[in-house]
């Protein structure tokens, strides 16, 4: 038969450099324990079983991740909630094709960026470029808008809430900065911390919640 | 019903001889070449699909074994729609309707004439040339233009792995040579097999609306069944016919084909409302368009991948069978 | 006792709450104002860590979404403190026992909103479905997007019509067909190419 001999001798195509395709940007380096996926799936299931409450906690999660990468990508971005709770929407309205095959976020991470190049491409109203490169007008219009950056407004808001975090985790005993600074920046799982620590992972997890109250008494008031 | 392999068979073979090697093949060897391999290769692919100022990112996966294809296309981010191409039927998930539709496949003798083959009649439409592009996901690419010869149709713009034909990256481009839709593979892998469940589709359809054909279909009347359009372009040809069931109605809604080798029209007919006339009505969705009209109390609507003004000018052109001159050439019934 | 809870949702955050407890955790949440308010202060506080300075999502911005879906879910009005799903029917929650109903194919889709209005009302009452959106009239000058109904529609004549197209035309046309917001542009019937 013609071909076939060639046909089962194909090679597999080497996956693409990962220019064109989303990917995890550099800032957002808290490695996610293994148990935060399975607990985002666990969220995502008993959405899918009609519990809108678990989609709220969804949103609170990583509603500073979203709009922070879709501010990076849109020319105003005054409109960059507008675009984020655009992603959520549908995030949640195709909520029940999620399988699980990859990260919650991973899958959360493709509709916002989607949703943002929807947008920008819409506001330009011709069609798509294609003598230019798709990732290179992409990474082009970032540079731009990081130039702009934000709104005033939210510029203040954010150094004050950097300002009080920093001051009440400087206020915190050792063993609980060590400890929520081991699970939010170096991203190690309560195990991990465990054994970096030398205690008991139930102290682990004692120390990280009494972290988050302290900074909580502080934030609470600058938000409220 | 003539076998799944024979079937497949009769695909193959009407794909066309063995070809000469990649560095010596004619644009329209590439065609053929390229068509085979979409049928007939197993393969899962990403890629970006891009219509207008939208796009998307869907997976492909795609089965050819024992005669047999079944596909998966799915959309993987925003709408989690997804269409499955099982050996019976096709089924079109709309999560976000809570609808399943289900299709009846078509037996694979009226695709046939649909698959581009080159040749003089091809010729006569559209001109196709062949040159050495730039690497695409690390691979040598032939890029393949297929240029139409008129405004009533648009042009393709194919970037072929060397080596597998497989088309890396297609575009189709309107008369001002602007692309109205593009899709992009960002990963494409050809495999000697794929898992069953890689076509299983991700939806969970509990509680979804299935609708579906009735098995057993009485013999009902073809709305409208011997219509033609008296205008289409040149090269296109009628290539199938078909009926499909209609509730609350005693008739079926016409369905009829017209291909030119490349692109592909389809020519709906069904009842009109009995309230009053229908307006017109044009859509457009990248390179597909729709023209919607009314004739003699039957709604005509045109649809295939071709300009807007060449679905309006068949669907308006559609007339009872004693109103139209004798058919250059019988229509081909199934 | 509230801080145990409290403790249980820092758990969660960080997925190290067990599988088991995870379920009555969410339930309480949901009926909590202020322990979601604490969940987000936790995410916020891990978030300001890693990225001293950047943008953040402002208050509220949760509720916006959580407003955002009802709408999209066509549900109005209050909704009950207690987020138990007897409320309007939602998406998820409707009766395993698929309703078979339609007698014709993809194209029941199409035929459900025909372009004279007639939207199937039979169809919508028996499923519990929302009745179609009544169809717009022509003509509409530029860029009137169409009702779901209508984008529906036009997605059973894709599926349809695909099958019978070449294979890169199959291709764009179940794109097509599965894009959410295809971009469908209504064209003006008196001036087709204007786009």
């Amino acid at each position: 038969m013609h071909g076939a001999g060639s046909m089962t001798a194909m090679a597999n195509f080497p996956p693409v450099d990962g220019s064109t395709e989303p990917h995890e940007p550099e800032d957002d380096a808290a490695r996610p324990a293994a148990g935060a996926d399975q607990s985002d799936l666990e969220l995502v299931r008993r959405v899918q079983r009609g519990e809108r409450g678990a989609f709220d906690l969804l949103v609170l999660k990583y509603q500073h991740k979203v709009v922070k990468l879709v501010a990076r990508m849109l020319r105003d971005p005054a409109e960059a909630e507008d675009v984020a709770q655009e992603a959520f929407v549908k995030a949640y309205r195709a909520i029940g094709s999620f399988r699980g095959d990859s990260a919650f976020y991973t899958w959360l991470y493709r509709i916002a960026v989607n949703t943002a190049r929807n947008t920008m491409a819409s506001r330009q109203r011709r069609p798509l470029d294609y003598e230019a490169d798709l990732s290179e007008s992409e990474q082009s219009a970032v540079e731009s808008r990081m130039r702009h950056g934000d709104t005033p407004e939210a510029v203040a808001l954010s150094d004050e809430i950097h300002r009080t975090v920093n001051d009440a985790i400087g206020a915190l005993p050792e063993d609980l900065r060590t400890a929520i600074i081991l699970r939010e920046v170096e991203g190690l799982s309560y195990e991990e911390i465990a054994e970096a620590m030398d205690c008991p992972v139930g102290t682990v997890r004692s120390r990280i919640f009494r972290a988050r109250e302290a900074i909580d008494r502080s934030l609470k008031p600058l938000l409220d | 019903m003539r076998s799944a392999v024979a079937a497949a068979a009769l695909l193959i073979a009407a794909l066309g001889a063995p070809l000469a090697e990649a560095g010596d093949r004619s644009a329209g060897e590439w065609l053929e070449q390229m068509t085979r391999a979409l049928a007939s290769l197993n393969y899962d692919g990403l890629f970006t699909h891009t219509a207008g100022n939208r796009s998307e990112t869907m997976r492909i996966v795609h089965r050819y074994e024992d005669g047999r294809s079944m596909e998966r296309l799915v959309s993987l981010d925003g709408s989690g729609r997804e269409i499955v191409r099982t050996p019976e039927e096709i089924h079109f998930y709309m999560p976000d309707r809570r609808v399943v539709l289900v299709e009846q496949r078509s037996d694979e003798g009226s695709l046939l004439r649909t698959l581009p083959k080159p040749g003089p009649q091809l010729d006569a439409v559209y001109t196709l040339s062949v040159q050495k592009g730039t690497k695409l996901l690390g691979r040598e690419v032939r890029i393949l233009d297929i240029r139409p010869r008129d405004d009533y149709r648009y042009g393709y713009r194919l970037w072929l792995d060397e080596k597998s034909a497989m088309p890396l990256r297609s575009e189709v481009v309107n008369g001002a040579g602007v692309a109205v839709e593009a899709i992009h593979f960002t990963r494409l892998d050809v495999r000697d097999r794929i898992n069953s469940r890689e076509l299983e589709p991700a939806v969970d359809a509990a509680g979804f609306q299935w609708m579906r054909a009735p098995r057993r279909l009485d013999a009902r009347v073809a709305a409208a069944g011997d219509w033609r359009p008296r205008k289409m372009p040149p090269g296109f040809r009628l290539v199938a016919t078909r009926v499909h069931p209609m509730p609350n109605s005693p008739m079926k809604m016409t369905h009829l084909v017209f291909s030119d080798g490349v692109a592909t029209v389809s020519v709906f007919i069904e009842p009109g409302n009995a309230a009053g006339p229908t307006p017109p009505e044009s859509t457009s969705v990248g390179s597909a368009n729709a023209f919607s009209t009314q004739v003699s109390g039957f709604v005509v609507t045109a649809v295939g991948e071709v300009p807007q003004a060449t679905v309006r000018d068949i669907a308006t052109s559609v007339a009872p069978a004693e109103a139209q001159p004798a058919p250059a050439q019988p229509p081909k019934d199934h | 006792m509230t801080d145990q809870i409290r403790e249980q949702m820092s758990a969660l955050l960080d997925g190290e709450l067990p599988p088991g407890e995870v379920s009555l955790l969410v339930r309480r949440m949901a009926r909590d104002a202020e322990l979601k308010r604490a969940f987000g202060s936790y995410v916020l506080a891990g978030e300001t860590l890693r990225a001293p300075g950047g943008r953040v999502a402002s208050r509220g911005f949760a509720a916006r979404v959580a407003a955002a879906i009802e709408i999209s879910e066509g549900v109005v009005g209050p909704v009950a403190a207690d987020e138990a799903p007897v409320v309007a029917p939602r998406r998820w929650w409707r009766p395993a026992a698929a309703t078979a109903v339609a007698a014709s194919a993809a194209l029941a889709a199409v035929l459900l909103v025909r372009p004279d209005g007639d939207s199937g009302q039979q169809f919508a009452q028996r499923s519990g479905a929302p009745a179609a959106a009544p169809v717009m009239t022509m003509p509409v000058v530029g860029g009137a997007s169409l009702t779901p109904a209508q984008s529906q529609r036009l997605a059973g004549y894709l599926v349809v019509h695909g099958q019978y197209a070449s294979p890169i035309g199959r291709r764009n046309a179940w794109s097509n067909a599965l894009a959410t917001d295809p971009g469908i542009a209504r064209v003006n019937v008196e001036n087709p190419e204007a786009r």
